[in-house]
């Protein structure tokens, strides 16, 4: 059975529709990534998801249940959540009351003392208990309403852009502390990210959201590789990405763009889009020969230095960035104007 | 005639330090009256204040707007309301309230009730949204919830208990008309200062309103530190 399922879910306010056609299904002890730009409705159907909102229409399902039926039903249920906002917030009182509060308004009282202690502890405030809790910085914040959703020992844990608001050491201690909960406990996480390298970081699946749409949902990994179409290229930052027509008879097909012709292995046909993963490309100054199905030519047009790898920016009518060592720069002798040819296999190229 | 009002401060400052018997069971009579006022008016405001905040319902901007222009209502009217209500003839004669130092502190409850359900509502307003929110989605239910926010707004609210007993010290209507001055059973500060003041008697008024100027500085003292604790 999965903690979450949403179903057909749509969201209004008033004429703006801020999601459409919402489907998915969360899995037990997973860790799931909402990642989207500023606007995008992650926020909204993370609210959603806590209760906190109901949709215009369509189901939420809370391990098979229909989450909406009563506020009766929507108070136990969010009762086994745990939430952390965007913005750091703390009820004005010590940091004991403020991650007591869980547990107070759950009647819960049982080894409560030493249950803060230990809490405060694995979030990096050992000793804060009697602290006034407006009192202390923004990364402590977010850390204290970590613990706070913590403590409760939620089978579900949200959190809503956990460090968007932190600075970057802040910020990595609040990953850090996410990560652990993730491999340590049960618990299963959905959390909110407009960024990408987060969303990788912190989740064993990404869902792509874009104007109340999701665009694609698979994991990192098949994000990266294999975005389904153009926006989530252009989100995840692929690189290579081209836009041609594809033709073929059997399941290998040429692609050709207005001056490269590439080959793959799609069932696509027609304006398709396509992208090579620029680890995926080798370069060489004089042709040889190779395994590698693709075989172009172009000049080098800029040469990047991004500290471990020299990027390149190869000009073959399209435009291709490739990724080489400091000592390939040098062995290959290569400068702004050098023609180079690049080989890529077919299983290189992405249709979508 | 300034000599004589000098003449009075003197007296007045004499029956002061002197702990005059009279002036003493006034200001404990009407500290007991206001006090138990500002007390069950608050008994009943903040909850209700409470639930008007938490809850949304048909008209509530109306009721809102209704207890404000309450704020204001001329003492007197609630003094004669009051009155009607419970004077022989009236449908709640039978409690016999009327001239009665409890009579007083109904006719004072409904007299600051308004102001204070008003500001309770307006300290809970004041706190985020987001706080709310938070304490819902810790799981607090609907009575769990209302009891955080009035928490959070507790120094607001504190303030205005104080304004609310600040009115009720200080009003005449309910206390001459309720009250009727009797001495030495519903005899308060403002009726003895407008009664002795007529009878020509005003070391005794000025006495009391030393004293009762003294608790409106108090007063102010006490809201700008809760103030400064907001």
């Amino acid at each position: 059975m999965h903690i979450i399922e949403l179903e057909k879910i749509h969201k209004n306010y008033d004429d703006l529709q801020v999601l459409k056609d919402v489907n998915m299904k969360i899995k037990k002890g997973t860790s799931t990534a909402l990642v989207g730009p500023t606007g995008s409705g992650k926020t909204v159907l993370l609210r959603l998801i806590n209760l906190l909102e109901k949709p215009s229409s369509g189901t939420v399902y809370f391990e098979g249940i229909d989450a909406n039926t009563s506020s009766n039903v929507r108070l136990k249920i969010r009762r086994q959540m745990g939430m952390v906002f965007q913005k750091p917030l703390a009820f004005k009182s010590s940091v004991y009351d403020n991650v007591a509060f869980g547990l107070k308004i759950r009647g819960d009282k049982r080894d409560i003392k030493n249950r803060i202690k230990e809490t405060l502890e694995t979030i990096g405030l050992k000793g804060y208990e009697n602290r006034n809790a407006l009192k202390l910085s923004g990364g402590e914040t977010q850390r204290l309403a970590l613990a706070r959703a913590m403590i409760t020992d939620p089978k579900l844990l949200l959190l809503d852009e956990p460090t968007a608001n932190l600075d970057p050491i802040s910020t990595k201690k609040m990953e850090e502390l996410i990560l652990k909960i993730n491999n340590e406990s049960e618990t299963t996480l959905i959390l909110t990210t407009h960024n990408l390298s987060q969303g990788q970081k912190l989740s064993d699946r990404m869902v792509i959201l874009n104007d109340g749409h999701i665009l694609q949902s698979g994991t990192p990994d098949e994000i990266f590789r294999k975005p389904k179409n153009k926006f989530v290229a252009d989100f995840v930052g692929i690189e290579n990405v081209m836009n041609g027509d594809a033709v073929g008879e059997n399941d290998l097909v040429s692609i050709k763009t207005d001056s490269i012709q590439v080959f793959t292995v799609t069932e696509k046909r027609g304006n398709v889009n396509f992208s090579i993963r620029p680890d995926e490309i080798t370069i060489s100054k004089l042709k040889i020969k190779t395994s590698a199905r693709n075989v172009i030519q172009g000049k080098v047009q800029e040469i990047i230095d991004t500290g471990s790898l020299i990027k390149l920016i190869i000009n073959a009518g399209e435009l291709f960035t490739v990724f080489i060592t400091r000592d390939s720069l040098i062995d290959l002798e290569i400068n702004i104007g050098t023609p180079v040819w690049m080989y890529f296999k077919v299983s290189a190229v992405h249709v979508f | 005639m300034a000599n004589e009002i000098i003449g009075a401060i003197e007296q007045a400052i004499y029956l002061i330090v002197t702990f005059n018997p009279e002036l003493i069971e006034i200001t404990i009579r009407s500290l007991y009256i206001s006090l138990s006022a500002t007390l069950i008016a608050s008994l009943i405001s903040i909850p209700v204040g409470g639930m008007i905040y938490y809850y949304d319902f048909h008209g509530k901007r109306t009721l809102i707007n209704l207890i404000q222009t309450l704020y204001s209502v001329p003492t007197v009217i609630v003094g004669l309301f009051l009155f009607l209500l419970i004077s022989q003839q009236g449908p709640l004669g039978n409690l016999n309230l009327l001239f009665t130092p409890e009579g007083m502190i109904v006719g004072q409850v409904l007299l600051i009730l308004p102001i204070l359900i008003g500001f309770t509502i307006t300290a809970l307003i004041g706190v985020s949204n987001q706080i709310k929110e938070l304490a819902i989605a810790l799981g607090a239910n609907a009575y769990q919830t209302i009891i955080t926010i009035v928490k959070e707004a507790r120094y607001a609210i504190m303030a205005a208990v104080i304004l609310g007993f600040g009115r009720a010290i200080s009003e005449v209507g309910v206390a001459i008309l309720i009250g009727g001055n009797i001495r030495g059973f519903t005899r308060v500060f403002t009726t003895t200062i407008s009664l002795e003041t007529s009878k020509g008697n005003i070391e005794l008024s000025i006495a009391l309103g030393i004293i009762l100027l003294a608790i409106a500085l108090i007063i102010n003292l006490i809201l700008n530190y809760l103030q400064g604790r907001e």
